[in-house]
């Protein structure tokens, strides 16, 4: 039997497709395929609503348990999680709508909302941690912005697959700081070509090669970044001198323009008067 | 479970389960394994010695004959290290070092060469490397294998509508038939179409998964492997 | 430290220094002590008017809109007064205290305990 090119195609997709016959749901059609499985939407037939499903290799699925008790506005909440019959593992979780970040940040949002979406993650993270649950493989691919802005982060506690190197820190056996590292490289892969050194500086000390060097949790990192933007100075950064005082006049710039004026009516009315 | 799923069916063929290589290669069972690699291995490998080193069909043919009768010796599978390569990538570079040798050698023989410059009729058309018509090719013969296995299969545990049907909508090069023809066309309900095809297709992966079991060497480049080959 | 406070303080201290730039004046120079003690009150008094102002509204700029008016409206009277006396200094007198007054507004809003917290540390009604 030879198989032309468009048959073998054809073969290699159906195969692949998920036998939900012994789930309560019905499959959809594929939403999208990353590292590590592929994610369709599908119909839950019980609850009457469209749900998410992703499958992979049961090796893969990563610690679900922990991942599903986490209860967090920007962790997808986890509904469901089983085997297929051919043993591949499988999450039923919330069906996000929305952009993942690359696409997200195509739509050149401002500063602000960029650092807003870093802020969100972070406090995923933190929350997270507190609760002993890694991420493991934070990257843009896994974080998702809604039509109202609502940021999501995926894919939590599986440990990345070759995945894309820039993101994932050196450590070898990979804890919290590993994922501070990640919140680093994604702080710097949203930031604009022309960000502030400030914020750059933040990024690299979140990506240092010693995790002790690394801010200690996503908090501090976090508070930094809320440094930078009530124009605080930054641990992160030494600044120079010329730009401290920038940032002194762009933070008391009322008060030194009243100064100004008041200056400057007292010289007007002394030249005036002394003449 | 349902038995039908369950590998090699109450009227399977095959082993139940496959031993990778590296199994079948420490049980002392080489030529089986051999064979294995052989049976999967051939198509492939003509192929992309035919288009990298531009063979003609019977220079082709002579140098995969050598490769699989002298190269494919018991340390073989010894000197596969599974951490640097696939097995898929393994057997491609020895193919390549091997085809290397014999013209080093020829070329000290017959000077002048005796090898015929054939232009391949596919090579002008196609845009791929010799490297990825290996990996197709390689595809291409696993599934044939495996669509054998399930033709058998089937045969034996009566369910040749099934494949009927598979045959007739998923094999199909070209236009397919829709489910509604399918049902009249063999008299039975487009649910029914619906269940057979989506029987075939997990019976069908199944097989794949089993005969990709048996030509890598261990779960991670079984995983790999899988990973790459599902679109 | 409450706003009202922060008011009084910075009325005083502006005030003060407001009424010390007199010194420029070679006229003025002998009145020097007046002047100041003077302008120090009408300070505090803006401050503490600012001070309230800010304890109830939270608004930096009509913070500066209130000091200013307060200022201003300080610095007639006084350019009232002086005027009674024969000396005609409006506009030297009006002019810094807008500027003074609008300073106090913003700092009474800026700094001090802001309405939420003075509520919580009042516990009785």
């Amino acid at each position: 039997m030879d198989l032309s090119d468009s048959v073998l195609d054809h073969l290699r997709h159906v195969a692949a497709l998920p036998d939900l016959s012994s789930t309560r749901y019905e499959l959809e059609s594929e939403i999208g395929r990353g590292g590590l499985g592929i994610v369709y939407a599908a119909h839950d037939r019980t609850l009457d609503r469209r749900v998410a499903l992703k499958v992979m290799d049961a090796a893969l699925a990563g610690e679900a348990q922990i991942i599903a008790r986490l209860e967090h506005p920007a962790i997808v909440p986890i509904y469901e999680t089983g085997t297929l019959p051919d043993g591949r593992a499988f999450y039923a979780m919330k069906l996000v709508s929305g952009a993942r970040l690359d696409g997200y940040l195509a739509g050149s949002p401002s500063l602000a909302e960029r650092l807003r979406v870093v802020r969100r993650i972070g406090e995923a993270l933190a929350f997270a941690h507190t609760r002993g649950a890694l991420h493991r493989d934070l990257k843009p691919q896994n974080v998702m912005v809604g039509e109202f802005g609502e940021v999501y982060v995926m894919d939590w506690g599986v440990e990345a697959v070759a995945g894309t190197p820039g993101f994932r820190a050196p450590d070898a056996p990979l804890d919290e700081r590993s994922d501070i590292y990640a919140l680093g490289a994604l702080l710097d892969f949203v930031l604009p070509a022309a960000a502030s050194p400030a914020l750059r500086a933040i990024a690299r000390k979140a990506m240092r090669a010693d995790p002790g060097q690394r801010y200690p949790d996503a908090p501090a990192l976090l508070a930094d970044i809320e440094r930078f933007q009530e124009g605080l100075a930054v641990e992160a950064w030494a600044e120079p001198l010329w730009h401290r005082l920038r940032r002194f006049v762009a933070r008391n710039a009322v008060l030194l323009w009243l100064l100004a004026a008041y200056a400057g009516i007292r010289l007007l009315l002394f030249f005036l008067r002394g003449r | 479970m349902d038995p039908d799923t369950a590998m090699g069916g109450p009227h399977g063929h095959f082993p139940s389960t496959q031993l990778s290589l590296l199994e079948a290669a420490a049980a002392g069972l080489p030529n089986e394994a051999l064979e294995r690699v052989a049976a999967l291995y051939w198509k492939p490998v003509y192929r992309f010695v035919r288009l990298k080193f531009r063979l003609s069909n019977e220079d082709a043919k002579d140098l995969t004959q050598s490769f699989f009768a002298t190269a494919l010796e018991r340390d073989f599978f010894a000197r596969f290290d599974p951490a640097k390569a696939s097995f898929r990538g393994y057997v491609r570079m020895a193919v390549e070092r091997f085809a290397a040798n014999q013209y080093a050698a020829a070329r000290r023989v017959k000077r002048g060469g005796d090898i015929e410059f054939e232009p391949v009729s596919e090579q002008a058309a196609s845009t791929e490397s010799p490297e990825q018509i290996f990996e197709r090719e390689w595809q291409r013969q696993l599934f044939a294998l495996a669509l054998d296995d399930l033709r058998a299969h089937c045969a034996e545990a009566g369910k040749q509508l099934h494949f009927a049907i598979f045959d007739a909508y998923d094999l199909a090069d070209g236009d397919r038939p829709s489910y509604a023809d399918l049902a009249a066309r063999h008299g039975i309900a487009e649910t029914a179409i619906t269940n057979h095809l989506a029987w075939a297709r997990r019976m069908l992966r199944a097989l794949v998964t089993e005969r990709l079991r048996g030509v890598t060497a261990g779960e991670r480049d079984l995983r790999e492997e899988a990973r790459r080959l599902w679109i | 430290m409450n706003k009202i406070f922060v008011g009084l303080g910075f009325g005083l201290l502006l005030g003060a220094l407001d009424g010390a730039t007199a010194a420029f004046y070679p006229e003025t120079r002998n009145l020097l002590t007046g002047i100041m003690v003077g302008s120090s009150i009408k300070g505090m008094l803006v401050g503490l008017l600012s001070g309230w102002f800010a304890h109830k509204v939270q608004s930096t700029k009509w913070g500066i809109v209130v000091g200013a008016s307060l200022g201003l409206l300080f610095a007639f009277l006084v350019a009232v007064m002086e005027a009674s006396n024969g000396k005609q200094h409006y506009l030297e007198i009006m002019l810094p205290g807008f500027v003074v007054g609008a300073i106090i507004g913003f700092l009474t809003q800026r700094m001090g305990a802001p309405r939420l917290a003075t509520r919580a540390a009042e516990p009785r009604a």
